[in-house]
């Protein structure tokens, strides 16, 4: 009998120190954490700064880009990762956070090339590395765009890859995308992002708008020029605000009348996992050469000197055509619009800026003035109003919505 | 029975706890050099740790090692070599990894090595 008690309290002795081990690890002094060795290295999705900076496809594989990187890498980073990229240089086994294993296929395959950059340039100096004891230096001070291109094609030959290192040749780098993709996104844009899925046609039947196609050239909300892919700051503004729509049945309940629902409950990295698998499906995002934005300044005050020039400028550029006279959408040509797939297409009310689909507030209706919306007769105005002119416009278009009076701000 | 049970109960106790004071012990502290006393024979490094940057004063004694890494140079070898530095050589803004040893509520180094000069 006390020989069971002895036992049972053993039991229930090494049961708890066990568990006091797990839960709280010998007290250390040391910086590091006691599950670095993988999660150290969580790869996050990039900030947006560095989101767009996708690696032309023949640097990783091109002789002399590795040849350099080679070079750059023995002498600044192989003390840490090593010379066959193991992670085991000398200095790197001395650190709390080690380094992490080239070597490891699987761990590189998860790496996106814009994570990768933006951990080459701005080593563990920001957030979650910082604060992770993260001792790996920032380089962009000290090497080139095209340089830290040449050091991550080298370290990529580490993994054994032979191809480019990019998300169609990785699928598991966008798994958590794809996840959210196929939740919340499958059923308008469609299993393969063409805008096919089964309930985008019921949302306006035969009419535009209809959901976007990603594997397109076409994407109406933008900051970039007229022809120009987005960014993916752009893509998140869209994820995060929705898409606002004059009304129809399939609408009610997506607050505001939004045709596409606005996302921003949605933790912040969760859409951009989501907009980083939507990038895979159209490799125009890895082939643009660089990316020129729109830039829009600051508006000037308003006066009612502005609001006449913009009165006069709506009808010089013939707005009213397609938005009426009052800016109603009920313009002469308005019933005969198509979208690029041939949908007859309505005329925005102007008169309703909260109804906007690009946004109702004034930077929203400079961008789009200055963007048009691809695939819909709204054409870009870049390349024929100067900036000043175009806030003349923006103060006018907004004074519709209240009679033409004042040019207050609208809303999202 | 019981008396073998206690043993091995014992054993493991023991084990885990040295165990767990060896582990907290090596540990190495990374962090950037922030002031450096050479009459002190101090190390002031600025470290972060679970979000949160604090810093750590390390006491060198005389038989603390400093190194850093560098290429060999003889013929035939491609790694890296130690080389020995003092306090002097250190330089703020340097990244070093310390592996100290808690005495008498300092940091004691053991050896400090370069992992990145500025």
């Amino acid at each position: 009998m006390r020989a069971k008690l002895v036992t049972s309290l053993a039991v229930a002795l090494l049961v708890l120190l066990a568990g006091l081990w797990l839960v709280h690890p010998p007290a250390s002094r040391a910086n590091g954490e006691r599950d670095e060795e993988k999660g150290g290295h969580a790869h996050v999705p990039a900030p947006l700064e560095y989101a767009d900076v996708h690696v032309p496809l023949s640097v990783w594989t091109d002789p002399a880009m590795i040849a350099l990187g080679k070079e750059i890498y023995a002498t600044r980073c192989a003390v840490c990762h090593g010379d066959a990229g193991d992670g085991k240089g000398p200095a790197g086994l001395a650190l709390p956070l080690k380094p992490p294993d080239f070597r490891n296929k699987d761990g590189v395959a998860e790496m996106r090339d814009n994570y990768w950059f933006w951990r080459v340039s701005e080593g563990g100096q920001v957030e979650p590395f910082k604060g992770k004891g993260s001792a790996m230096p920032p380089w962009k001070g000290q090497l080139a765009v095209e340089e830290r291109w040449a050091v991550m094609a080298y370290q990529h030959t580490f993994s054994g890859h032979q191809g480019p290192h990019v998300t169609w040749e990785h699928p598991e780098s966008v798994a958590v995308g794809r996840d959210i993709y196929a939740m919340a996104c499958v059923m308008c844009h469609g299993v393969e992002g063409k805008g096919d899925g089964s309930v985008g046609p019921m949302l306006s039947r035969r009419r535009a708008p209809q959901p976007r196609d990603f594997t397109s050239a076409e994407f109406k909300f933008r900051s970039t020029p007229s022809g120009h892919l987005p960014t993916t700051a752009d893509l998140l503004r869209t994820v995060t605000e929705g898409v606002r729509s004059a009304g129809g049945p399939m609408t009610i309940g997506l607050r505001g009348h939004r045709i596409m629902p606005s996302f921003g409950h949605m933790p912040k990295e969760q859409r951009l996992e989501v907009i980083e698998y939507v990038k895979s499906l159209n490799r125009g995002f890895w082939e643009r050469p660089g990316i020129k934005t729109v830039a829009v300044p600051a508006p000037p005050p308003f006066t009612p000197e502005r609001l006449a020039r913009g009165r006069q400028l709506y009808a010089d550029a013939e707005c009213s055509a397609c938005h009426g006279e009052r800016g109603r959408g009920d313009g002469p040509s308005a019933p005969t619009l198509k979208d690029n797939r041939n949908l007859p297409i309505a005329a925005a009310d102007l008169t309703k800026p909260e109804r906007f689909k690009n946004g109702g507030r004034p930077e929203d209706v400079y961008r789009t003035l200055m963007t048009g919306l691809a695939g819909t007769p709204m054409p870009s105005y870049a390349d024929s109003l100067e900036p000043d002119q175009a806030w003349d416009l923006v103060f006018y278009v907004l004074s519709l919505s209240r009679g033409g009076r004042t040019a207050q701000a609208g809303t999202r | 029975m019981t008396k073998a049970l206690s043993v091995i109960v014992a054993f493991v106790v023991v084990g885990l706890v040295s165990a767990g004071a060896a582990g907290a012990d090596e540990a190495p502290i990374a962090g950037t050099v922030k002031a450096i006393d050479a009459s002190a024979q101090t190390l002031t490094l600025q470290t972060t740790a679970k979000g949160k940057t604090r810093d750590v004063t390390i006491v060198l004694k005389p038989d603390s090692k400093i190194v850093k890494f560098v290429r060999a140079t003889e013929p035939g070898k491609t790694g890296f070599v130690e080389q020995p530095l003092t306090v002097a050589d250190l330089k703020p803004g340097w990244v070093v990894s310390v592996t100290a040893k808690h005495e008498g509520g300092n940091e004691v180094a053991e050896i400090v090595k370069v992992v990145l000069e500025k």
